[in-house]
């Protein structure tokens, strides 16, 4: 019985189900042990707000891509908790954090988000179909017009520019409603004309449809699109920045490769 | 360094190069085993027959036209007489006067059951002669002595479980006689499979050939003062042509030829399982080549980009087939050295004992490593060819998969011609008026739809899996969708892997389809023309006097009609001559038969005329009232009127030349007939036919070689031979499959491989590993199915295409086993639900961040 009362104590976000749409407590992520032990993360807490675009920034070999993949239910944690919405996913089976994945969670790789079998529409409908469930039409027409897409949509990816094939990832991500989506450098393949599109439809889908977004981008430029920009040095959280710009972005960033090459 | 670099790549990829290697082991094990079993094989009964024969052996010459023990022919013998003249003959030690028969059955009382081999190995009755290097020797009991004793062989004694004071009992041409096992002898070499049973000299003479003073032959042993031609030369001269002599050259010549014929078929069974096995590895070793080279695009783009030539790039690829042939060949003829084993220990189970230290010729490596690496290289031509061409720019572009399509339009082209030539000439086969006309287009026109088939292979994939996956989103969701879509992103290769599956069952589909109507045309024949209600035919020897006798008092039964054949020499009214068989049958014959009429009359038979099927008139120009001088050997000659010329497409009545048993009386006596090879009998009117059955088996109770069939039972007896053949097929089928499994195999591990990172994005966005798999598992049934859907296609076209062809010579009749079909269809599916295992278990279990990290 005790056994029992205390996880269901534990599995409740500390936030709160309205305040985070994600949390972590003390995630600490490792590889390796003994004298080759790499800290990755070291004992991070953070907190991601509802309704908020979040950027996740470092200087490589951060930690900042660990994060956001423990956070997301792709990697495993050494030690802590995490919770996405009200469930805790640290500890489920792969069978648990599939279905968790598919229903709660989008993803935009910074390559390879398409199958090259299916075209456009197909796509950005596969997470429903694999979960067995029916687009909502009116949304997704939404979705496909919010990301421009509605005259390509019966394209294969190959037929697709760089830009187009990353609006069609972020529509898959959107169309099925997820909780919260996460993007890993999803710009960091695109020119700056492309990119600034997609960042644009991200912005937007947080404004406008009240989306919860993660991103992870070494680009300042990118992180300015965000609400609020979390810092990343050597596995833990250094700093952290609301209504950025990608000037004071960029100063911070600065500071980081100052204190590395002094 | 160019070798370097190709070794280095076959190390780095032996994971993807095992299952090529495993179709080039297969194929070189089965050309390896052949080699070595029949090597292994001729040499042991090469020491045996050169241990046991004699200097020069006499016997009587076979009478014109054929061989006496063929057409259970009545014995002859050398006389006494002529024993006594060779032993006084200079030059010879002694002289042995032997007896054996080989149209006597073994039988025993106990059981009422036939001893021995009932396969193609003969039972050999005979008198017991040791002579000076004797094969066999006794190890228990004594040597038979007196009318009543008799002596068996060891493997017979034991398979049977007959022992020393058991009874015997033999049912030979002169008939029935009872003995008692007085010893047991083995065979001091190896045991050919047959059984073997000795009486001492007068009770052989006496219970075989019916009288004393003569034997079967006699064996000479020189004093060594002539080689054994001379003495040919000269004991040929003291008996003159009614006898033949033999040098000990000779006789294992002929032994060998009797003992060649059932290894020769055993060869070639077994060469027939390594081409199939070559022709589908083929197909792999293409398979898996195309895809290293299609991974490795990017990788050879980087090495033109330095300045590699495309014939190094070539080269290289070749090399490296070059290196997997020499491997897996030397690992196949290792194999093959198991299979011959193995094939020995089989022999030994059907009662031959062949010498398990293997005789290995120089033709065995040779073959092995020829087969082997020409295969694999020829194989690798076309992806080195690929190869080559890569571009330098390939290195530079992302997707490093080179593009199809440009030569599709050729290759549909050229894969129409192709088939279409291949199907016009199975339709002008099918249509042919002329046999050997038909069978060529046949030929060709196989070789040619296969050909066809294999280069359109990846277009009909287009085609054939939309339909076939159509269904597959409805039924299984996403997953099936995905599927679909897989099987179909990479034509050429879905096209190679099924083409390995649609070999085999194209093959075996076409041969089933003949089979079945071989089958079905035999059943056609016998309803139409047989009248007769019962087949009386015999396993071993003939049907003899007292046989006939008991059948005929059976009662319920009008009357018995029989059939003995007599090898003859005809002369035609042109001069030509032929050897043929002259077939006597009793007069009731136009009775229980309707025979097929071309011109002339059925009563003409009766009134001492001769039948020759349409064909043999034709070609001799002979038409009714011709006459055919007819000549039995030993100055016993007839000259008969063609009464009736039968028309063809009959199997009974085809090649068969019938007269009444009373026309050829006339020229040979009733006792220098040989025995029945069938009798048929003729329920009374108003009998119950089924009773009559259960009685006529009754009355050949005594005589348990002899089996008594309805006409229905005839049919399954006929049905049961062809099954030999179709085991044969589905042999065949079980190895193409085999293969088969090997290449989807193949095809899916690098697929899943290639795919990694789509595969990685899918487990991201929530497909669940039971998605997945089962993702992998319908691609490969999809596969499966297209490959079966396109053999059995093809063999169809081939078996029904064989059917027209043969429709005048027999099989008249076309009969699909649909039911064969399905369940081969079904079985491609479960082939591909199989072969999907391993990589959907492997893809499964991938983590997904490493495979969205990879590439």
């Amino acid at each position: 019985m005790t056994t029992a009362s205390t996880a269901v104590q534990a599995s409740e976000n500390p936030g709160g189900p309205s305040a985070s749409a994600a949390a972590a407590r003390q995630v600490t992520k490792a590889y390796g042990s003994g004298e080759t032990r790499v800290t990755a993360l070291d004992a991070v807490d953070v907190d991601i707000q509802r309704g908020r675009f979040t950027a996740i920034m470092g200087p490589s070999g951060s930690g900042k891509s660990t994060l956001m993949h423990c956070l997301a239910g792709l990697d495993t944690v050494s030690e802590g908790r995490i919770w996405i919405g009200d469930t805790e996913i640290t500890g489920l089976r792969d069978k648990q954090l599939t279905r968790l994945r598919r229903d709660k969670i989008g993803f935009i790789f910074q390559a390879f988000n398409l199958l090259p079998t299916l075209n456009a529409l197909e796509n950005i409908t596969l997470p429903m179909d694999i979960a067995g469930r029916k687009a909502d039409p009116a949304w997704l027409q939404q979705v496909v017009e919010t990301v421009g897409l509605a005259d390509r949509l019966k394209h294969r990816p190959t037929q697709l520019s760089g830009g187009q094939q990353q609006r069609v990832a972020v529509a898959r991500a959107l169309a099925a409603r997820p909780e919260i989506i996460f993007g890993d450098e999803p710009t960091g393949n695109l020119d700056s004309r492309s990119g600034a599109e997609v960042l644009t439809f991200l912005r937007r889908s947080v404004d406008e449809l009240a989306q919860t977004i993660v991103m992870v981008t070494h680009d300042p430029v990118a992180a300015s699109y965000a609400d609020r920009v979390l810092f990343l040095a050597d596995g833990v959280i250094v700093d952290e920045m609301h209504g950025p710009t990608a000037d004071s972005v960029l100063e911070r960033m600065r500071r980081f490769d100052g204190k590395r090459t002094s | 360094m160019l070798l370097k670099t190709s070794l280095r790549s076959l190390l780095a990829h032996k994971g993807r190069m095992v299952l090529s290697l495993i179709a080039i082991v297969l194929s070189v094990a089965f050309v390896s085993g052949t080699l070595v079993f029949s090597d292994t094989a001729t040499s042991t009964f090469d020491k045996l027959f050169a241990s046991t024969a004699s200097d020069v052996q006499v016997s009587p010459a076979p009478p014109k036209g054929g061989n006496a023990a063929d057409t259970g022919g009545k014995t002859l013998t050398v006389p006494a007489t002529t024993l006594a003249q060779l032993t006084a003959q200079p030059g010879v030690k002694s002289a042995e006067g032997s007896v054996s028969v080989q149209s006597a059955t073994l039988v025993n009382p106990k059981t009422n059951k036939a001893v021995g081999p009932t396969g193609g190995a003969p039972t050999i009755v005979g008198a017991w002669v040791p002579g000076p290097h004797p094969a066999m020797t006794v190890t228990s009991g004594s040597a038979p002595s007196g009318p009543r004793q008799m002596m068996i062989d060891a493997d017979t004694a034991k398979h049977a479980n007959l022992h020393l004071g058991d009874p015997i009992r033999i049912i030979g041409d002169q008939g029935t006689f009872d003995f008692t096992i007085s010893g047991i002898a083995t065979f001091t070499g190896t045991n050919p499979g047959a059984a073997l049973a000795f009486t001492d000299v007068p009770t052989a003479q006496q219970d075989l050939l019916g009288s004393t003073g003569g034997y079967t032959s006699i064996d000479l042993y020189g004093d060594g003062s002539k080689t054994d031609d001379q003495l040919k030369a000269e004991v040929g001269a003291v008996v003159g042509s009614d006898y033949q002599a033999k040098t000990a050259a000779e006789q294992k010549a002929d032994n060998q030829k009797g003992i060649g014929s059932f290894l020769d078929f055993m060869k070639y069974v077994m060469l027939g399982f390594a081409g199939i096995s070559l022709l589908v590895g083929a197909f792999l070793i293409i398979n898996t080549f195309s895809m290293l080279v299609a991974q490795r695009t990017r990788e050879i783009g980087l090495l033109r980009a330095l300045g590699g030539s495309r014939k190094q790039v070539n080269r290289s690829v070749l090399i490296e087939a070059l290196l997997l042939g020499v491997i897996g060949s030397t690992l196949g003829m290792a194999a093959g050295l198991g299979i011959a084993l193995l094939l020995i220990q089989l022999m030994k189970l059907a009662g031959m004992n062949l010498s398990t230290s293997l005789d290995i010729s120089a033709s065995v490596p040779i073959a092995s490593y020829l087969v082997g690496i020409v295969i694999t290289v020829l194989a690798a031509w076309i992806p080195a060819r690929r190869a080559g061409k890569v571009s330098p720019m390939a290195a530079l572009s992302d997707h490093g998969t080179p593009s199809e399509g440009a030569s599709n339009k050729i290759r549909m082209a050229l894969g129409l011609l192709v088939t279409l030539g291949g199907g016009a000439l199975l339709a002008a086969g099918a249509t042919a008026k002329q046999l050997a006309a038909g069978g060529s287009d046949l030929g060709l026109g196989l070789v040619l739809t296969l050909i066809g088939f294999v280069i359109l292979g990846p277009l009909l994939a287009g085609v054939v899996i939309r339909l076939l996956g159509a269904v597959l989103p409805a039924l299984f969701g996403p997953a099936g969708r995905l599927a679909q879509r897989n099987a179909l992103r990479n034509p050429r290769r879905t096209g190679a892997t099924a083409a390995a599956l649609m070999i085999g069952l194209a093959l075996v589909t076409g041969a089933s389809v003949v089979t079945n109507s071989m089958v079905s045309s035999t059943s056609a024949q016998i309803d139409k023309s047989v009248g007769a209600d019962y087949i009386i035919t015999v396993n071993h020897g003939g049907l003899t006097a007292p046989m006939i006798a008991a059948a005929k008092g059976t009662a319920g039964l009008a009357h018995v009609t029989e059939q003995r054949e007599l090898p003859a020499t005809f002369t035609l009214p042109g001069g030509k001559s032929v050897d043929q068989l002259v077939s006597a049958v009793s007069p009731t014959f136009a009775q229980d038969f309707s025979l097929p009429v071309s011109s002339g009359s059925v009563n003409g038979l009766a009134a001492g005329g001769i039948t020759v099927d349409a064909n043999f008139a034709k070609d001799n120009s002979l038409k009714v009232g011709d006459r055919i001088g007819i000549d039995y050997g030993k100055g016993r000659t007839q000259s008969l009127p063609i009464a009736l010329v039968t028309s063809t497409g009959n199997q009974i009545f085809d090649r068969h030349f019938f007269a009444t048993i009373d026309t050829v009386d006339q020229a040979v006596p009733a006792d220098q007939q040989p025995t029945d090879v069938v009798v048929f009998g003729k329920a009374a009117a108003g009998a119950d036919v089924e009773k009559t059955l259960t009685a006529l088996q009754d009355s050949l109770n005594a005589y348990p070689q002899v089996s008594v069939q309805d006409q229905a039972g005839y049919k399954k007896l006929v049905q049961k031979s062809v099954d030999t053949l179709l085991y044969l097929v589905y042999g065949l089928l079980g190895l193409a499959i085999m293969v088969a499994v090997l290449g989807v195999v193949n095809t899916l591990a690098l697929s899943v491989v290639e795919r990694t990172r789509e595969i990685g994005l899918l487990r991201a966005i929530g497909l669940s590993r039971r998605q997945l798999r089962r993702m992998i598992r319908l691609e490969s049934v999809v596969i499966a199915l297209f490959g079966a859907i396109l053999g059995t296609g093809l063999g169809l076209s081939w078996g029904i295409t064989t059917q027209r062809v043969l429709r005048n010579s027999g099989l008249n009749v076309l009969s699909v086993p649909v039911g064969t079909i399905v369940v081969v269809l079904l079985l491609s599916a479960v082939v591909g639900l199989l072969a999907a295992l391993l990589p959907a278990f492997r893809a499964a279990r991938m983590n997904v961040l490493a495979a969205i990290a990879s590439g």
